[in-house]
């Protein structure tokens, strides 16, 4: 039915199975709009966020989603400014996937913050004293980038391409894309650090505040190197998925080893890093602001366990996992491997968030909990499910992987 | 806008912050317009067809792309970069001033397809003979006829349209899959004659023709056999490998064998249209 929209040589699922798929991803998308009407129409008193926890589920997954759409960003910077050719096999995955993750990002930030209508003030009057003006003036203008770089996919569309005014745009438009690219890695970089230096420089919050190295909390560097770190690993996690849900081969192996490879070296300096900023925050700014950093893990759930899960276990491992050439070349422990740095990220921003919020910071403070309402949860599943449906229907018409028709007819070993 | 902010201040940190975020905005502004500039440019000095041959030779697999001298074992490993454009190819003429012979000039019957040398070939299968009024006819090849079987559509240049080498030369619909035809030659179409996949078409080069790209002699057999590997690589499925029988001949209607997503795969694979 939908032949002459496929990409040559590439076999597709009948458009049937295709619909099938994507009706409970629907259904949800459709539950979790109607969520965030309810949000949008009858405020925040449809969320379980207050004033004292006033950073919730949508914030955590938020950083989260932006600090693992930093593939996007970092796998561009390879290919066109340090030249890795490999990454040509993934770039365009890449993109569609930091689109999903930014402009879902975007999406749940408007509900969140309310008024979408009113959305232009935060440019017209920009509160200049606020990371996150920075944050929102970069997301948008990152989000504009996406966009841009996702554009010659859709114009390489079997039919749109046979349009010469699309073509030509698409050849002069790629022929541009180290500029994207470059803006890309400044604007990221960037929000990136902002959006961790917005928790660094929370003084009446000793167990989120850092020392200012220059201008900037040592968590607006950490942030960065995070998501540089991670980034590779998530497009590596990702494109598994891909292969595992479509049956098929999509990139060689060594382009999962030099994801692997810079993932891993990035995130041992990253475990160092954050290791020491750690250990200056326990033994100097921690008492400087009059307060035991024992008495941050004193409240269950969150124990020194979850120090040593997030430096050590979801950290050092998945960094010397994907760093050491023995490993990496298993792919018993790649894979795995990914899964854990991105789950890593998701746990320091867990942290950050959450644990940060719900710690008391006054003598007479109690300790907080905080569970997400049904809107809450909803509202970001339908993000989810958003994201699933793009990529399935980019997937499905759009040649994200180059490598993958080629692949298809070498004789299986 | 933002000095006319309430909230604006003319101090350093003000305008470095907003001189920032407008030179991001600034930048993406200018690359967008200047690649659409482009783009209106190479649109109306009509580039579009050599850069749809561009995109299309980029994405096309290392196993269909051999140099001609490749072919002929003269340049072993040589894959071509240049579109199969050998008149601007430094290599080509290197190699072809240092050919010695210019091969069989009798029909060879070893390919399984009719392949007469009293022709020069394109790579994207089809063929151009001189005619004495100094106008060239063109044709499909009979692999790429066998290919296309019987189409239920065939649409070809009129008369007085411009053809460029790798440029389209017409598109043929058949078995509900559709794969464009490269044009072999630069010139005008004076006439198409020809039912289906025997059409043929009158070109006038304007002049004494540049057919230097085309291939001819001894490299026609070793190309056609390459093309036979490949089409029997594309026939073949992940699982078997190639499956096609050594020997025979190549059946009339090749779409007839095969389910209708595989044989849309081989009609771009062997006419060059990934």
């Amino acid at each position: 039915m939908d032949e002459r929209l496929l990409p040559r040589g590439r076999s597709r699922a009948p458009f049937g199975r295709f619909l099938l798929w994507l009706v409970p991803w629907a259904a949800l998308l459709g539950v979790g709009l109607y969520a965030a009407y309810l949000c949008l129409a009858l405020g925040l008193n449809q969320t379980n966020m207050d004033n004292r926890f006033a950073f919730g589920l949508w914030i955590y997954l938020d950083l989260t989603v932006i600090a693992l759409g930093a593939g996007a960003f970092f796998t561009g910077f390879l290919l066109y400014v340090m030249k890795k050719r490999e990454l040509a096999a993934v770039i365009n995955s890449a993109v569609v996937i930091g689109f999903i993750c930014y402009s879902g990002a975007v999406a749940i930030l408007a509900i969140d913050v309310g008024q979408p209508l009113r959305a232009w003030f935060t440019f017209w009057h920009p509160n200049v004293h606020s990371m996150l003006t920075e944050v929102t003036f970069c997301l948008t203008c990152y989000l504009t980038v996406l966009a841009i770089e996702y554009l010659p996919l859709l114009l390489r569309n079997r039919q749109i391409k046979k349009r010469p005014s699309m073509l030509v745009f698409e050849f002069e438009l790629h022929k541009v894309m180290a500029v994207f690219a470059l803006v890309g890695t400044f604007l990221s970089f960037f929000h990136q650090g902002s959006l961790g230096g917005l928790y660094g420089v929370l003084q009446g919050r000793p167990f989120a505040y850092r020392d200012s190295l220059a201008a900037w909390p040592s968590t607006f560097f950490l942030f960065i190197l995070s998501a540089a770190a991670v980034g590779p690993s998530f497009v590596l996690a990702t494109t598994w998925i891909v292969q595992k849900v479509s049956g098929r081969t999509l990139v060689k192996r060594e382009v999962f080893d030099l994801l692997a490879r810079v993932s891993g070296s990035l995130l041992l300096v990253y475990v160092l890093a954050k290791s020491v900023d750690t250990l200056v925050w326990i033994n100097h700014t921690s008492f400087a602001l009059g307060v035991d950093p024992a008495t941050f893990y004193a409240f269950a759930p969150f124990g020194t366990w979850a120090l040593f899960a997030e430096i050590v276990l979801l950290g050092l491992v998945p960094a010397l996992l994907l760093a050491l050439p023995r490993t990496r070349r298993n792919p018993r422990l790649l894979v795995p491997a990914a899964f854990l740095a991105c789950a890593g990220v998701a746990m320091n921003r867990f942290v950050m968030t959450v644990q940060t919020l719900a710690l008391p910071t006054l003598a007479f403070d109690p300790f907080l909990s905080y569970t997400p309402s049904w809107q809450e949860t909803a509202s970001f599943l339908a993000v989810v499910a958003y994201g699933v449906i793009l990529y399935s229907v980019s997937f499905r018409y759009l040649n994200l992987f180059p490598q993958e028709r080629e692949l298809a007819s070498l004789p299986e070993a | 806008m933002f000095p006319w902010s309430p909230e604006f201040v003319w101090d350093a940190y003000h305008v470095a912050f907003f001189g920032a975020l407008y030179s991001v905005l600034a930048t993406v502004a200018a690359t967008l317009a200047f690649a659409a500039w482009r783009a209106w440019r190479d649109a109306r000095e009509g580039r579009a067809a050599a850069i749809a041959w561009h995109g299309d030779f980029e994405e096309l697999p290392r196993a269909a792309r051999p140099c001609r001298h490749q072919l002929t074992g003269e340049a072993p490993g040589r894959t071509c970069g240049n579109g199969f454009d050998c008149r601007h190819c430094v290599e080509h003429a290197r190699l072809e001033a240092r050919r010695w012979s210019s091969g069989p000039t009798e029909p060879t019957d070893r390919v399984g397809f009719a392949l007469p040398l009293d022709r020069l070939y394109h790579r994207g299968h089809t063929w151009v003979r001189p005619e004495p009024d100094g106008t060239l006819t063109v044709g499909l090849d009979d692999m790429a006829r066998r290919l296309v079987g019987t189409p239920e559509r065939v649409e070809l240049p009129a008369a007085g349209e411009r053809l460029q080498v790798n440029g389209p030369a017409g598109r043929i619909r058949t078995r509900g899959r559709e794969v464009r035809v490269l044009s072999p030659v630069d010139g005008t179409v004076v006439e198409a004659a020809g039912e289906g996949a025997a059409f043929t078409l009158r070109v006038d080069p304007g002049g004494a023709p540049d057919l230097r790209h085309l291939l001819r002699g001894a490299e026609v057999p070793a190309w056609a056999l390459r093309e036979l590997e490949r089409l029997q690589g594309a026939l073949g499925s992940s699982a078997l490998g190639a499956a096609l029988a050594d020997g025979g001949e190549l059946v009339a209607d090749v779409g007839a064998a095969l389910p209708g997503d595989r044989y849309d795969a081989v009609l771009g694979d062997m006419l060059l249209e990934p």
